[in-house]
């Protein structure tokens, strides 16, 4: 076998000589993890705060018991600037809320008339809204419970369970590493589409070796590829973004191979519609980009337009994506774990009988 | 003994003949030369014996084996060099040769094979930094660091500068006294009769001559040959009626004619020449050659 190891030596060598194909295959994806890492979660990973604009006209005690209840709430950053200023802020995205208490006057509220205390907030930012504006009621019903003195009849007192916090970042790994998979099985074709157009495949067919081993070194390669990917792409995470990896590895693992399988094959198949490189890097291109933007990788479902459903729920890298989210995270998934695996098996068999149908070694 | 053997081969590529016909043998330990010009069918033939591409018909055996039926067995056992033969463009010339050297039961060392084609110093560069000429003696040394029984290569001058390529020959001869067979191909007459013990000459996928280079010649020519380019004489018949003329090439301004009488033939020309008051230049004097054989056959040259 001293044939088959001297060939991956060879192989491995060429490709790893080529900064272009290391820039693809490792840096991309690192910088796309540091990109949305600052983007969504903010690197230092430490307690978050809110930003509140409290603007209380009433100058009585009421007023100023109102602020200190705001102000005892640690995760609270206060802003008091003036009406006009804290909405100004609120609709630059500076505040998650503004709230605003007008001038209460004392005859009238022990008449019973209650005062309106104004909550502003982003409605696009609906979940962090849903806690603030019930947060902020209950302070102030806390508030004025105090004022009236009505006795508490229901107590809530808040127990622990472990829960796994996710934010935007944790949520995103698996697609990157998803996206990275895919580029990986696509782009890493064009290594083959080389060796062909320029022949080496020939002159190699003049060799003792068998063909067949050649596409196996290549396809060992991307595998061992893919798995070093997988570990970088989680190492990241974790150490720069403090993600947590909480599945088990030989199912991460396992989904990685399936995944890599599914695009080498899939690669394979569309390179054997090219017959130069160049043609070849255009017809993945058509391909994969659309592919990474329409599978749910980066997005929640939900966001995708209704009439890009079909689409995005007929491309393998939304079930690899979300599998591996599964996997990782240990999230339910989105369509059903049996659904991913056996899509994504089914466009792994297809995709290689196809490949190894309309295969050309020159 | 024979280690190549061919009878009857043919390759058809749609109406294409690339090969139509050819039969030859090898004897071991000759250095056997296939001439004739680009696209008379030499790199197909090639193909065809070292297992690259499938005969349609005739008998092809290579050191004993069949190529169409046994490609892996024939191509363990022989040294072949390619016209179109690209290496990955990352690897140093070492890591290349040390590649094919994996793929061979016997091979030679990889730094001789290395340094049998003066490329010592180039070692560790990668291939995507040769020139031309590099390149090609790259491929030379994969084809001799198989060491097997016969070595194929396919114009393996074609690119090389003078030194090269006596380098080369010098190689190639080498080869020879370690008793290795080598099958060449060239479009070069010269490389053809310096090097080869025998040699086909091909045209349009058929043999039109076998032997060794002396005898061909032999056979043709008794008569040596007169050349020269002018302006006005070309279409003059007469020529030809020249005193020991037997034959007369003449294309575009060059005529050759060849004589079993020098002397006469040419007192008679340069008489003739200053009657029809022509001028005559490049008048050289030579023994046949096979490129006149060549010419003789089929009328063109093989160059063109």
């Amino acid at each position: 076998m001293s044939m088959f190891r001297q060939l991956v030596v060879a192989t491995v060598k060429d490709m790893v000589r080529d900064r272009m194909t290391l820039f693809w295959f490792l840096a991309f994806p690192v910088i796309f993890i540091f990109i949305f890492g600052f983007i969504w979660s903010g690197i230092d990973g430490g307690p978050q705060s809110y930003d509140i604009g409290l603007v209380v006209k009433d100058s009585s005690p009421l007023g100023q018991g109102v602020k200190a209840a705001f102000e005892s709430v640690p995760v609270f950053k206060l802003f008091t600037g003036s009406e006009e200023e804290e909405l100004d802020a609120l609709s630059r995205g500076h505040r998650v809320a503004v709230v605003v208490v007008p001038e209460m006057d004392m005859a009238t509220l022990m008449a019973g008339t209650p005062t309106e205390v104004l909550i502003y907030y982003d409605a696009s930012e609906q979940a962090t809204a849903r806690i603030m504006v019930s947060s902020i009621s209950e302070i102030l019903s806390e508030v004025e419970r105090r004022m009236t003195g009505a006795a508490k009849l229901i107590e809530t007192r808040p127990l622990t369970i472990q829960v796994e916090q996710f934010r935007s970042i944790d949520y995103l790994l698996p697609g990157i590493l998803s996206m990275a998979l895919m580029q990986l099985g696509l782009f890493g074709t064009f290594g083959f589409v080389e060796l062909r157009e320029k022949k080496i495949i020939r002159r190699l067919g003049a060799t003792p070796l068998r063909r067949s081993m050649m596409l196996w070194a290549e396809v060992l390669i991307r595998l061992v590829m893919a798995l070093v990917q997988c570990v970088v792409i989680v190492a990241v995470g974790t150490v720069f973004f403090h993600v947590r990896v909480v599945g088990n590895w030989l199912h991460i693992l396992g989904t990685v191979i399936l995944g890599a399988a599914t695009f080498i094959s899939l690669g394979y198949f569309l390179v054997s519609f090219a017959r130069t490189n160049e043609s070849a890097q255009g017809l993945i291109q058509v391909v994969q980009f659309p592919m990474m933007f329409m599978s749910g990788i980066f997005f929640p479902v939900e966001l995708m337009p209704g009439f890009l459903r079909p689409i995005m729920s007929a491309i393998p890298l939304t079930y690899l994506g979300d599998a591996l989210r599964h996997f990782m995270l240990r999230l339910p998934s989105e369509f059903g774990i049996e659904r991913d695996l056996s899509i994504l098996a089914v466009w792994l068999l297809v995709a290689l009988f196809f490949a190894i149908k309309r295969f050309r070694w020159d | 003994m024979e280690c190549v053997a061919v009878e009857n081969l043919r390759k058809y590529y749609g109406q294409v003949r690339a090969v139509d016909g050819l039969s030859f043998e090898v004897d071991q330990g000759q250095i056997f030369g296939m001439l004739g010009p680009n696209g008379a069918g030499k790199t197909t033939t090639v193909e065809c014996l070292i297992g690259l591409i499938e005969r349609d018909s005739g008998t092809v055996r290579v050191v004993g084996e069949d190529p169409k039926t046994n490609p892996v067995a024939v191509k363990s056992k022989i040294g072949v060099q390619l016209q179109t033969a690209a290496m990955f463009p990352r690897l140093t010339v070492r890591e290349i040769v040390r590649l094919y050297a994996s793929f061979y039961p016997n091979p030679l060392k990889v730094d001789d094979a290395i340094s049998l084609v003066g490329l010592e110093e180039k070692a560790n560069t990668q291939t995507r930094n040769l020139s031309g000429g590099q390149l090609q003696r790259l491929s030379v040394a994969l084809a001799l660091v198989a060491n097997g029984e016969v070595v194929f290569l396919d114009e393996p001058t074609t690119g090389m500068d003078p030194q090269a390529r006596r380098a080369l020959w010098d190689v190639i001869e080498g080869m020879k006294a370690s008793g290795k067979t080598v099958f060449l191909t060239t479009h070069y007459m010269e490389e053809a009769e310096r090097l080869c013990d025998s040699v086909v000459v091909i045209d349009q996928g058929k043999a039109i001559a076998i032997g060794s280079p002396a005898q061909l010649i032999r056979e043709h020519f008794s008569e040596q040959a007169i050349e020269f380019s002018h302006s006005q004489l070309s279409s003059d018949e007469s020529l030809s009626s020249l005193p020991g003329v037997t034959r007369m090439q003449a294309e575009e301004d060059t005529v050759i004619l060849y004589s079993a009488e020098i002397p006469k033939t040419m007192g008679a020309l340069l008489h003739y020449a200053q009657e029809a008051n022509a001028e005559i230049s490049g008048l050289t004097v030579r023994t046949a050659t096979l490129e006149d054989v060549f010419l003789k056959i089929t009328g063109r040259r093989i160059r063109e």
